[in-house]
C-alpha cells in the first residue's frame, strides 16, 4: 500500500512540475527571432577567400618593422571598402581595379604631358642657338612668351573647340563632359566641326578626367605655336608674334585638332565613307608639327627673308648661329620629350592596348636615329662634312616624321620613315631657301612641315594592322592598316588630311596674317633688324658682356 | 619705334576684348552672353584701331610693296586644292578615284603655295634690287646695300677658298 502511495505521489509531482514549468514557459515574451546577422547567411566562395585573404594580410605590427623588399606593403588590405562592417566584397575588389586603371592612365598621360612642356627649353635652346648673338634674348623670350599666350588662348576657348565633343575616352574616365560637337548635315552624313564645351573649364568641365587631358593637349598645342618662332626669327615683331600667337592658340590649331582629334569630320572620313579607320595621326605630325610648319611658311613669306640672306642674283648666303653647343643640347632635350609625345598619345598605360607604349617608344628612339644618319650621311656625301646643324635637324625630322605613325607601325618601318625623313629635311631646307627663296633660319618648314606631312603620308603606307587600341580607331572596328599590308583605303583618307592641312591650315593661317600685317606690321624695321633685336625690342640684351662687332654697311651708312 | 609703352597697353586690350569675347561665345545663348559678344568685339575693335594708329610710327622696314591682289589670289589656289579633294570624296565613287582626286586637290594647293605665292612675294623682293635704284630712301636702302655687302664677304670667302 505504501509503495503504491508512493508512486502515486510520484505521478502527481511529475504532473505538478510539468504543468508549473509548461506555464511558466507560456507566461514568458515568446523569444525573439535570431538577429539576421547571426543567421547563417550563405557566402559567395569568392567573397569568402577575399576575407580569409583580408584575415592573413600584414597587419599594422608587420609594416611598423619596415618593409626594405617591398613584400608586404601593397596587400589586399590597401583596398577601400564600401562598408567596413559587411567586409570586403567582389565590387570592392572590381571597383578598385577600375579606379586604379584610371588612376595608371592619369599619371601615365599627366607626366607625358610634363615631358612635352619640358620640350620647350629644347626648342628654345634650338631656336636661339642657331640665330645671331644679337637676337639671342628676343628669341629666347618668344620661346618663352609662346608658352603664356598659347596657354591663355586654348584655357579660354581653344580647348573648347579642340575637344568639346570629344567625349568617350575610356583611359581617362569617359571625358562624358565634353559632349557638344556642333556637326553639319552633308550628302547625307553628319560631320563634326567644333567643340562646344570646355570654355574657360568652368561648369560641367571642372571634371578630373577633363583637367589631365586639358594639360596634355595644351603642351601638344604649344608646340605647335612655338615652331612658327623659329622661322620667323631675327625680324619677326614681338607685339605681332604675340597676338598671332594667342589667335593660333585659340582658333587655327585647335579647329585642325578638333578634325582629327577631337570627333571632328577627318575622324569620321572612316565611318562615314569608310576611308580605312578615318584620318589617323597618332601623336601629330599632322596635327602638331605640319600645322606648326605650314604656319611658318605663311608667315615667312609674308615677313620676308633676312637683310643679307640673299644676294641680288637670288644666291643665299648661309647666316651661321652663335651656338652650336646649345643647338645640339637643345636637339637632345627635344628627342627626350618625345617618348612623352608619342608613348603619351596612348593617353594611358593601363588596358585597351596600352601595353604597346614600349613599341612605340622604340620606333621614336630608331626613327630619331635613323633621321640622324639620313641627314648625317647625305650632307658628308654631298658637302663633304657631316654638318652640325642638319644633323640636328635629322633626328628632328626623324622624330617629326614618325609621330603620327608611331602607334601602328613596326620597328623596321619606323627606321625606314626615319631615314627618308633625314634626307627629305635636307633636300627641302635647299628647295626652301634656293628654289622658293624663302628664310628659315632654323629649318623649320622642312622639319616640321615637310616631314609632318611625309608622316601623315606614311602611316597610309607604313601601318602594319597589329596595333589594337580597344579593339577599334575612329569608331571604326579593326586596326589601322597601310597600304603596304593590304589596305589602299587608309591612304586615301591620310591624303585627304594632308589636302586639308595645304588648303585649308595653311590658307587660314596665310589669312589671319595677312590682316595682321595690314593691321600691326609683322616684321621690325631695317634699323632694328641691323642693330640686332635685343635691345630695341626686349630693351636687354642676351650676352650683355659679349662685345659685338659693328654691322659694316650699317656703320657706314649711319 | 621697336617695343614701346602703346604696344604692351594695345596687346592688354587685346588680351581683355579676346577673353570677353570668347566669354560671350561661352554663353551666347543667354542676354549676357550676347552682351559680352558685343562689349568683345568691341574691345577688339579698338585694339585693333590702337594698333593701326601706332603702325606708322614703327621705322621702315626693307620690304617693297607687292602686289597683294596676287597675295589673296594665291592663298585662293591653295584653297582651291582643298575644295577639288572635297568635291572628289562625294563625285567620285570608289577608293582609287578618291585617291586620284586627293592627289590632285595637293597638286593644285602645292602649285599655289609653292609656286604662285613664292612668285609674287619675290616679285618686289628687297635682294633683287642694285643699291641705290631703290624708289625708297633711308633703311630699305641700307638694307639694299647689307646685300651688297653679303654679296662681297661671299666673294671674298670663295677668293679665299680657290686661293687655298
Amino acid at each position: 500500500m505504501k509503495a503504491l502511495l508512493r508512486n502515486h505521489f510520484l505521478a502527481l509531482s511529475i504532473v505538478v512540475l510539468c504543468s508549473t514549468a509548461g506555464g511558466m514557459a507560456y507566461a514568458q515574451t515568446p523569444p525573439a527571432p535570431a538577429p539576421a546577422a547571426a543567421a547563417p547567411v550563405p557566402v559567395p566562395p569568392a567573397t569568402a577567400e577575399l576575407r580569409e585573404a583580408a584575415a592573413k594580410a600584414p597587419t599594422v605590427a608587420d609594416l611598423q618593422k619596415g618593409d626594405p623588399g617591398g613584400s608586404i606593403t601593397g596587400t589586399i588590405a590597401d583596398v577601400t571598402l564600401a562598408d567596413s562592417k559587411a567586409g570586403m566584397t567582389l565590387a570592392d575588389v572590381a571597383s578598385q581595379v577600375g579606379q586604379d586603371k584610371v588612376a595608371i592612365n592619369f599619371v601615365w598621360t599627366l607626366v607625358c604631358g610634363f615631358l612635352v612642356m619640358f620640350m620647350q627649353a629644347g626648342f628654345a635652346m634650338v631656336e636661339s642657338g642657331l640665330c645671331r648673338v644679337k637676337n639671342a634674348n628676343h628669341t629666347y623670350m618668344m620661346n618663352f612668351f609662346v608658352y603664356g599666350c598659347g596657354l591663355l588662348a586654348f584655357w579660354v576657348i581653344g580647348f573648347a573647340i579642340q575637344m568639346g565633343g570629344a567625349a568617350g575616352n575610356a583611359n581617362l574616365g569617359g571625358l562624358n563632359p565634353l559632349n557638344a560637337e556642333h556637326t553639319i548635315s552633308l550628302f547625307g552624313k553628319t560631320w563634326g566641326l567644333f567643340g562646344q564645351t570646355g570654355y574657360f573649364l568652368a561648369g560641367h568641365s571642372y571634371d578630373v578626367g577633363v583637367m589631365v587631358i586639358f594639360l596634355f593637349q595644351m603642351v601638344f598645342m604649344d608646340t605647335a605655336l612655338t615652331i612658327v618662332t623659329g622661322a620667323c626669327a631675327e625680324r619677326w615683331k614681338f607685339i605681332t608674334f604675340s597676338v598671332t600667337s594667342v589667335i593660333m592658340g585659340a582658333l587655327t590649331y585647335p579647329l585642325f585638332a578638333n578634325w582629327a582629334w577631337g570627333g571632328g569630320w577627318l575622324s569620321q572620313l572612316g565611318s562615314n565613307l569608310g576611308l580605312g579607320k578615318g584620318y589617323a595621326d597618332f601623336a601629330g605630325s599632322g596635327v602638331v608639327h605640319a600645322v606648326g610648319g605650314l604656319t611658318a611658311l605663311a608667315v615667312c613669306m609674308i615677313l620676308g627673308p633676312r637683310i643679307g640672306k640673299f644676294n641680288r642674283d637670288g644666291s643665299a648666303n648661309p647666316i651661321i648661329g652663335h651656338d652650336m653647343s646649345a643647338v645640339l643640347i637643345g636637339c637632345f632635350i627635344l628627342a627626350f620629350g618625345w617618348f612623352g609625345f608619342n608613348p603619351g598619345s596612348t593617353l594611358g598605360a593601363a588596358s585597351n592596348g596600352n601595353l604597346r607604349i614600349g613599341s612605340i617608344a622604340v620606333a621614336t628612339m630608331l626613327a630619331g636615329c635613323t633621321g640622324t644618319f639620313g641627314a648625317i650621311l647625305y650632307m658628308w656625301i654631298t658637302k663633304g662634312k657631316p654638318d652640325a646643324s642638319m644633323s640636328g635637324n635629322g633626328l628632328l625630322a626623324g622624330l617629326v616624321a614618325i609621330t603620327a605613325p608611331s602607334g601602328f607601325v613596326s620597328a623596321p618601318g619606323a627606321a625606314v620613315i626615319g631615314l627618308i625623313a633625314g634626307v627629305l629635311v635636307c633636300l627641302s631646307v635647299s628647295f626652301v631657301e634656293n628654289v622658293l627663296k624663302v628664310d628659315d633660319p632654323v629649318g623649320a618648314i622642312s622639319v616640321h612641315g615637310a616631314n609632318g606631312l611625309w608622316g601623315v603620308l606614311s602611316v597610309g603606307l607604313f601601318a602594319d594592322g597589329t596595333s589594337n587600341y580597344g579593339g577599334s580607331w575612329n569608331n571604326v572596328t579593326g586596326s589601322v592598316t597601310g597600304l603596304f599590308y593590304g589596305d589602299a583605303t587608309q591612304l586615301a583618307a591620310q591624303l585627304v588630311g594632308i589636302s586639308t592641312l595645304l588648303g585649308a591650315v595653311f590658307t587660314l593661317s596665310f589669312a589671319i596674317n595677312m590682316v595682321l600685317e595690314y593691321v600691326i606690321g609683322h616684321r621690325v624695321s631695317a634699323e632694328t633688324e641691323l642693330n640686332g633685336l635685343d635691345i630695341p625690342e626686349m630693351g636687354q640684351l642676351g650676352y650683355p658682356e659679349f662685345v659685338f662687332r659693328p654691322e659694316p654697311v650699317f656703320a657706314a651708312a649711319a | 619705334m621697336a617695343a614701346s609703352k602703346s604696344q604692351g597697353s594695345f596687346f592688354g586690350l587685346f588680351l581683355v576684348g579676346a577673353t570677353v569675347l570668347c566669354g560671350g561665345i561661352a554663353y551666347s545663348a543667354s542676354a549676357t552672353g550676347k552682351l559680352l559678344l558685343l562689349v568683345g568685339a568691341g574691345i577688339l575693335l579698338a585694339a585693333g584701331a590702337g594698333f593701326l594708329k601706332i603702325k606708322p610710327l614703327e621705322g621702315e622696314t626693307p620690304l617693297h610693296p607687292g602686289p597683294e591682289a596676287m597675295k589673296w589670289i594665291g592663298a585662293g589656289v591653295v584653297a582651291l586644292g582643298w575644295v577639288f579633294t572635297l568635291g572628289g570624296l562625294h563625285f567620285v565613287e570608289g577608293n582609287g578615284g578618291r585617291i586620284i582626286v586627293a592627289l590632285l586637290g595637293i597638286g593644285v594647293s602645292l602649285f599655289g603655295m609653292l609656286y604662285v605665292l613664292p612668285a609674287t612675294f619675290n616679285k618686289t623682293a628687297f635682294w633683287k634690287k642694285p643699291a641705290g635704284a631703290s624708289a625708297r630712301t633711308g633703311f630699305a636702302a641700307v638694307a639694299d646695300g647689307a646685300t651688297l655687302q653679303s654679296e662681297r664677304i661671299a666673294a671674298s670667302t670663295a677668293a679665299m677658298r680657290a686661293a687655298k
